[in-house]
């Protein structure tokens, strides 16, 4: 095949897409569009779901590395000194410790059980964003007593009736009201509630954090000891650095990294999604090449005739073949470009308007890889499905072509 | 020019042998504007598609300029098509996607010894000639059938080939466009020295023939000069 061969098929099959069915063009390529859209769609929003928990487990469970008890100890021990450790390593940012404890608490009718979380107000600010998702009120500060601040889900809507209510709350705490909270080992007091947040993330949303020496006041002594430690990297260190350095130093305790705890919580959900991931990919490419091959079957078949004609007048076969393949590729890419215009679109629109659920809420997380990946498999399945009725035509003989 | 040998086509239908073509011998002469003629099912489509590489005898030879071309492999058969031959078919056949310029410059675009300027040239030139140039943008569902058939002469024509067929180019025509038809082909025979051979079954286009071909049952049964007609043999 020459230049002018492949000029030539090139020129049929524009003119075929110009000046033939216009509807049957839009159509088809309107089908190849919604296939690749299909094919982002979904896999998009479960990594965007996948995404987001990945996002929330960071910043408010996990940070980059996680120091928990060694095997068979409920606390991390001598906490002062094993905090001074890890803050002094290269690389770590700020380590925090977060030390919770059952209890119920009581606002007015309302009784609700939580689990009450002590941190240190000023190095958590360097670990997570919770700081910033105060919707009402402030945050803690490093010095403050008696004061809470609590979930946007534990304050509730004084606007919504208890029977109402999609999850037990307060029933409409304001920021400065009073609130009682009796501990597991009975210790009560009222804490003012200095600030409300929302997070978008259920377990901490749900969660009442107060400060380290509050909780000392609760346990009735110093607090050398928490339930774990959050360990935030600088810019530029992995967190892989983190923990083998962690481990170098000594930190006897059970180090893992995010990747480490989301490989084993998230892990079975990943694997999941990646198979609703395939089957939908797999269900895409059927769609798209059978659509194709149909529309380029029935295109040949009623072109038999010309086709015979061509080879007649000295078209070559090959040339004929091209036409058709060259009228798939060029209907696949703009399916391809109007499916991703149409991920973009809806990729932008669900930016603003995110899938929202109790415990997370998702966007489309969408890479330029994803988009390459899937046009070259939706681009290699189209010229499949063109190439096999064209080739099966291109070969027929001229005066059976030509008497149909 | 074309040598012609104990050419047989036979058709197989279930068990029945049709013989299209039984035992054709006939030389034809460069320059000569022949017509095949003879009843329906005579075979002169058949002995038309056989001398044009467009289907294949049972046996016999076909010599065109010293080359037996049922001897061609496909592509070969292709490019002989493309090179040396010109058609007109019966209902047209033009590519209704393609203008009127496109489907007279298609088969000189997939020549290799044609240039851009050469095809431009050559294809504004049988587009005068045949009187269509003003209508060159047009798309042929735009034309009427004679303008048509013009165009698809002017396809026919515009490699210059050694020998140009024609397939009952008036049989979708009335009488006024079919004349108009016959008169191009006279003029091209007669300006270019064109080889036509041209299938009727109108007996008065034999008016338009230098030499007339009768065939009956795949036989020829008269071969002669217009006006002398001579049995066969």
């Amino acid at each position: 095949m020459g230049q002018k061969e492949l000029k030539v098929a090139f020129l049929l099959a524009l003119r075929s897409l110009q000046r033939g069915s216009r509807s049957s063009v839009i159509l088809t390529v309107l089908i190849i569009g919604m296939c690749f859209t299909n094919m982002i769609f979904l896999p998009s929003l479960f990594n965007g779901i996948g995404q987001s928990i990945t996002t929330q487990i960071v910043d408010y469970e996990v940070a980059n590395v996680l120091v928990s008890p060694k095997s068979g100890d409920r606390y991390v021990t001598d906490l002062d000194a094993t905090l001074d450790l890890i803050n002094g390593m290269p690389g770590v940012e700020r380590a925090t410790p977060h030390y919770s404890k059952g209890a119920t608490l009581k606002y007015r009718q309302r009784v609700l059980g939580v689990s009450v979380r002590a941190i240190t107000p000023g190095d958590e600010k360097y670990v997570s964003p919770l700081y910033s998702k105060m919707i009402a009120g402030s945050y803690l500060g490093e010095a403050d007593t008696g004061e809470v601040i609590i979930g946007k889900s534990v304050a509730g809507d004084a606007t919504v009736r208890e029977e109402d209510e999609f999850e037990p709350s307060l029933g409409g705490v304001r920021v400065g009201d009073s609130i009682s909270i009796e501990y597991g080992n009975g210790f009560t007091r009222e804490y003012r509630v200095k600030g409300i947040y929302f997070t978008g993330w259920s377990p901490v949303d749900n969660t009442v954090y107060t400060t380290w020496a509050d909780m000392e006041e609760v346990e009735g002594k110093p607090l050398d000891q928490a339930d774990y430690i959050t360990v935030k990297a600088k810019p530029g260190y992995t967190e892989k650095f983190i923990k083998d350095e962690l481990q170098q130093y000594g930190v006897s305790e059970k180090v893992q990294t995010t990747a480490d705890l989301l490989s084993k919580s998230m892990g079975q959900a990943l694997q999941t999604f990646a198979i609703i991931n395939m089957v939908s990919l797999f269900v895409s490419i059927i769609i798209t090449t059978v659509v194709l091959f149909i529309v380029i079957t029935i295109k040949t078949l009623n072109s038999r005739k010309q086709i015979g004609i061509l080879k007649a007048i000295g078209v070559d076969k090959e040339v004929i073949m091209h036409n058709y393949g060259f009228q798939v590729i060029i209907l696949a890419i703009l399916g391809i470009i109007l499916g991703i215009l149409i991920t973009l679109a809806l990729s932008v629109y669900m930016s603003y308007n995110p899938v929202v659920t109790p415990a997370w809420s998702a966007t489309l997380y969408i890479t330029p890889l994803d988009l390459l990946l899937n046009s070259v498999i939706l681009f290699i399945a189209a010229i499949v499905a063109g190439y096999v009725p064209a080739y099966q035509v291109s070969r027929e003989d001229i005066q059976t072509a030509m008497r149909s | 020019m074309i040598e012609i040998a104990g050419l047989r086509r036979i058709y197989r239908m279930g068990d029945v042998e049709v013989k299209a073509l039984d035992g054709i011998t006939l030389d034809i002469a460069k320059g000569e504007f022949l017509g095949i003629m003879g009843a329906s099912g005579s075979g002169k489509t058949t002995l038309l598609h056989m001398l044009g590489l467009l289907d294949e005898p049972t046996s016999g030879h076909i010599i065109v300029e010293g080359t037996d071309i049922t001897r061609l492999t496909d592509y070969e058969k292709t490019m002989f098509r493309l090179y040396k031959f010109g058609y007109v078919f019966q209902d047209y056949a033009l590519v209704p996607d393609l203008t009127v310029m496109e489907n007279v410059s298609l088969p000189a675009m997939l020549r290799k010894d044609r240039t851009e300027e050469q095809i431009q040239k050559d294809s504004d030139t049988v587009l005068e000639k045949i009187g269509l140039f003003e209508r060159r943008d047009h798309l042929p569902r735009e034309l009427s059938g004679g303008q048509q058939q013009r165009v698809s002469i002017a396809r026919a024509i515009v490699n210059k080939p050694d020998i140009l067929f024609a397939d009952e180019p008036c049989a979708n025509l009335d009488s006024e466009n079919s004349r108009v038809v016959l008169e191009l082909f006279r003029e091209i025979n007669e300006e270019m020295q064109q080889t036509i051979v041209m299938v009727s079954h109108e007996d008065w286009h034999k008016d338009y023939f230098h030499r007339i071909v009768r065939l009956r049952d795949g036989t020829v049964i008269s071969d002669g000069y217009n006006g002398k007609e001579g049995k066969a043999g």
